[in-house]
């Protein structure tokens, strides 16, 4: 027979079409996702086996493999990153079920949230420096605790690189995801709502991820300490940069 | 479950039209959950598929910082001249923060007898 040719169709014509369309990104999105949760089931939900670290190594050894640049793996994962200011939003339903409870604890949450925020921005920048880093790296510290969107505006409005800043802020998160338990069995943290608030004000969007996967209380509490860090934040460290001329 | 999820959208819509007209620093989908938040609370309630949504969201929000954070794994090698400072920077910094929030929290409501 001759229909050898229809058969067996030219498997590089579909690639091309594969990598043309949105289709790919998205599968490999989703899919190392998939394999991370698996992987962090697996392991009892282990700190280090965090899925979305998994999943962010998984897809940039593979798009380096393959030869994609980022911006045309990001042309189809825009979808999926499309979300995040969805899922943003619907955290207003886990703060709000926590309201309740966190009325009473208003005052230590803000002056936990201003010692953390302060510490954060002090520490990195006055290390940094001490380390010899240059000045244009030295101001991507700056707002490196707030959540990335936040972060990025903040950036430009103090003048230093919102591309540094948002590198610093996504990194500061995966690093606060993995290390968080270890740094709050260490200081004795007991109370969900207590790590779970610490986890949010250092680590931002990744660390709730993170905190919600452990206990649905931290999990509204890290969104609480997101969210205000975010908002605080914009208006502070914009008035703290005029004032003291960092 | 699609009434929760039309309603989400319509508040992050609302967000972005007010970020973009009055509130340029901060983002859309922040406005839109501090306008979301104040809506359930003169609802005085959750409806059902507003909170099947939002458990969803917040049980995967992971999956959505993955396209971004490829970015900025890709973006890593550009920082090889500083690395030693940079990852010391961060890793302490983050440590500290977690530290000093949890301690606070943990001193100021152990002094309100809680």
């Amino acid at each position: 027979m001759n229909a050898q040719t229809p058969a067996f169709p030219n498997i590089h014509e579909i690639w091309v079409y594969l990598s043309g369309s949105p289709l790919l990104a998205l599968v490999l999105t989703l899919g190392a996702y998939q394999l991370g949760v698996i992987v962090y089931e697996r392991a009892n939900r282990h700190p280090l086996a965090n899925p979305v670290l998994i999943a962010i190594v998984l897809v940039a050894a593979t798009i380096t493999l393959i030869d994609m640049p980022y911006s045309k793996y990001f042309e189809g994962a825009q979808f999926v990153h499309f979300l995040l200011g969805t899922a943003t939003v619907s955290l207003a339903v886990p703060i709000y079920k926590g309201l309740g409870a966190m009325r009473g604890r208003i005052l230590p949450l803000l002056a936990a949230l201003l010692a953390g925020g302060l510490t954060s921005i002090v520490s990195a920048v006055g290390l940094a420096r001490l380390l010899g880093a240059d000045s244009a790296i030295v101001g991507g510290f700056i707002a490196k605790s707030v959540t990335a969107p936040i972060a990025m505006g903040i950036a430009e409005r103090i003048g230093v690189s919102p591309t540094l800043t948002a590198v610093f802020a996504v990194s500061t998160g995966i690093l606060g995801a993995v290390l968080a338990r270890y740094v709050l069995d260490l200081v004795r943290s007991r109370e969900w709502w207590q790590r779970g608030f610490a986890i949010g004000v250092a680590a931002h969007g990744l660390g709730t991820s993170r905190a919600f996967s452990v206990n649905p209380e931290a999990g509204a509490y890290s969104s609480l300490a997101m969210g205000l860090h975010g908002v605080l934040g914009a208006v502070l460290i914009p008035l703290g940069a005029r004032v003291f001329g960092f | 479950m699609m009434p929760g999820l039309v309603q989400i959208l319509l508040f992050q819509g609302l967000g972005e039209l007010i970020t973009h007209f009055f509130l340029p620093l901060i983002p859309g989908p922040v406005v839109g959950l501090i306008l979301l938040l104040g809506f359930l609370a003169l609802r005085k309630g959750v409806n059902a598929s507003l909170d099947e949504v939002a458990t969803v969201f917040s049980q995967h929000f992971g999956l959505l910082f993955v396209p971004a954070a490829v970015g900025v794994v890709m973006f890593w090698p550009h920082l090889k001249a500083h690395a030693v400072a940079i990852g010391a920077a961060l890793l302490v910094s983050v440590v500290l923060t977690i530290a000093v929030t949890a301690l606070v929290l943990k001193g100021l409501s152990r002094g309100s007898g809680k």
